[in-house]
């Protein structure tokens, strides 16, 4: 069980050396499980999806919408390329948004990329925003207005 | 273990990227992150030692990702297991008022005491519901006395989902008819003012704020307007007009709305709609047909904030025969969060107007008094779930009346 305890201890200092921030200039990859029938979001459609104004993917599968905790980069880029919202102003919006019944839940909160990881591959519907560089090759990758991490003029960096 | 796990977590928190204090709230906050993470863990460890589940070789970077998700993060299963998973959050605030009009006297006052309730039956249907407890004036009074607190069901909502485009639920909703009414609610932190706009007021009568019924409601992306409706059956006003009919219509006239409007995507933050509502109403041995279309437009983004409403309520006497009265409402409301301190400040005014005309019977003064006033006050947002609010009010109820004066300072926040 102590093997257990390291594994558990390794995947936190792991987590804060290359999975807790991106490094900076790094591209950030829109990554959905399996399941989702997209392969390119529009920019728009993206906002509407952090926005929680699209619910579903389809009618039987609903987006589950998986967010980097605070002060990692993701989450940093993705309130200021998308939503142009600071940290409070995000989370005064997701508070009201459920308040209204608008949305039955806000976004997961995620404290790592492999936890990330770990949910894309059992919520069926999920989509999460980790550092391109670290996306394990069995995961989906969804284009951005035709663009993949790493393309000229990709908008999540 | 969990002294080893703090201190190696601490040395790799990230130190770049944030202002100074941006950088100790946010560590602050991540560290709290990371401690209840932590204890977590350290549970789920205990859990498996004592059922004596074989731990993995540490080895592997791939059995990493084989921990169950569920028990890395208990709210997420919870998200996705078929079953009620109750989640409670709340909202308060407390006042302090002082007005130059002759009779009322200064003090605290404790806003509404509000539960938000919401539980998730299975991915597909779900509950709302909220209460408050209101401060009544005559606690203490009558006998048997009267507590202190009124309660009341202010929204009890159950909605079953196909998909975004269509959504159908049954209840009883803040009736949306009107934005002010549909965004804020009973949070008061919500709301950039202390108070709501006076044609919403909470108890008021212009417009029904409450609504007993079914809606059916939805969006579609429209070439990028992204539109949105709702379409509403139900009881319509009782014969207390500021109530909706709780325990059943006061006759055998529906109520009907239908709410629309855009959220075009080439102006995020941009809200363009309109409402129609029709109810007949009974109530002093009389009957009345009523209509009220309305309108608003919203720009949301707070720099600026920009919330303009206006309401028609068109009231025919079916009973006996008077002139058809039109009595109108409408406001303005100006906000700016300002870029300085940590975008922690926000100044704001509003402008609101009401007329009934003498023509109006049911609304005649003081059913709902005329208005016409001003709102100036600046927002502190405390922390991310709390505010602090100063506001001054200038107000006149009629033409050749005196202006009345008012401050207020208001905490409110979420918990």
């Amino acid at each position: 069980m102590k093997a257990f305890g390291i594994t558990l201890i390794i995947v936190l200092i792991s987590g804060s050396i290359a999975g807790w921030t991106a490094p900076a200039g790094s591209d950030i990859a829109v990554v959905v499980s399996r399941d989702v029938p997209i392969d390119d979001l529009s920019f728009s459609e993206l906002r509407k999806i952090l926005l929680g104004d699209r619910q579903y993917w389809s009618s039987n599968l609903r987006v589950t919408l998986l967010i980097r905790a605070p002060a990692a980069r993701e989450r940093e880029v993705i309130l200021r390329n998308v939503l142009e919202m600071t940290e409070a102003q995000y989370r005064q919006y997701w508070i009201g948004k459920v308040f209204r019944a608008e949305s039955s839940s806000a976004p997961k909160s995620i404290a790592t990329n492999e936890m990330a990881f770990s949910l894309l591959n059992s919520i069926p519907g999920s989509i999460a925003f980790v550092n391109a560089s670290q996306v394990p090759k069995d995961l989906k990758v969804v284009r951005l207005g035709g663009l993949l991490p790493g393309d000229k003029g990709y908008p999540l960096n | 273990m969990k002294s080893l796990i703090i201190a190696a977590t601490l040395l790799f928190v990230p130190a770049h990227s944030l202002s100074a204090q941006q950088q100790r709230t946010t560590q602050t906050e991540t560290i709290e992150t990371l401690l209840a993470r932590i204890e977590r863990l350290e549970r789920r460890v205990a859990e498996l030692e004592g059922s004596k589940v074989q731990a993995q070789p540490a080895t592997q970077r791939t059995e990493q990702t084989q921990v169950p998700a569920e028990a890395l993060h208990p709210e997420v299963a919870q998200s996705v297991s078929e079953g009620p998973s109750l989640k409670i959050a709340g909202f308060s605030d407390f006042n302090f008022s002082g007005s130059d009009q002759k009779g009322t006297k200064s003090g605290f006052t404790e806003g509404q005491f509000v539960l938000h309730l919401n539980s998730n039956l299975t991915q597909k249907v779900s509950f709302m519901g909220e209460l408050s407890l209101t401060a009544r004036t005559d606690a203490g009074g009558g006998m048997p006395p009267v507590t202190g607190f009124n309660a009341e069901v202010e929204r009890s909502i159950i909605r079953f989902e196909h998909n975004d485009y269509l959504k159908v639920s049954f209840g009883r909703y803040h009736t949306p008819i009107n934005y002010w009414n549909t965004a804020f609610h009973h949070g008061q932190w919500l709301q950039t003012t202390v108070s709501r706009p006076e044609m919403v007021q909470f108890g008021g009568r212009f417009i029904p704020v409450h609504f007993v019924g079914g809606l059916v409601e939805g969006a579609v992306g429209a070439a990028g307007l992204n539109f949105n409706y709702n379409f509403g059956v139900g009881n319509g006003r009782g014969s207390v007009i500021s109530r909706g009919g709780d325990a059943g219509d006061i006759n055998n006239s529906r109520a009907w709305l239908v709410n629309m409007f855009i959220k075009p995507d080439k102006l995020y933050g941009l809200q363009v709609g309109g409402s129609a509502y029709r109810d007949k109403i009974s109530t002093g041995g009389r009957d009345f047909g009523e209509w009220i279309s309305s309108a608003h437009v919203v720009w949301n983004r707070e720099t600026p904030e920009v919330i303009a409403e206006f309401a028609n309520v068109r009231h025919e006497n079916l009973t006996t025969a008077s002139p058809v009265s039109n009595s109108q409402a409408y406001y303005v409301q100006t906000g700016y969060r300002l870029p300085v301190f940590d975008k922690r400040f926000k100044p704001y005014y509003r402008f609101e107007y009401i007329h009934i005309p003498r023509s109006d019977f049911l609304f005649q003064s003081p059913v709902v008094p005329n208005l016409a006033g001003s709102v100036a006050g600046l927002r502190y947002d405390l922390t991310s779930f709390a505010a602090l609010k100063f506001e001054y009010r200038n107000q006149r109820r009629d033409p050749g009346q005196p202006r009345i004066n008012s401050g207020f300072v208001q905490t409110s926040f979420t918990f």
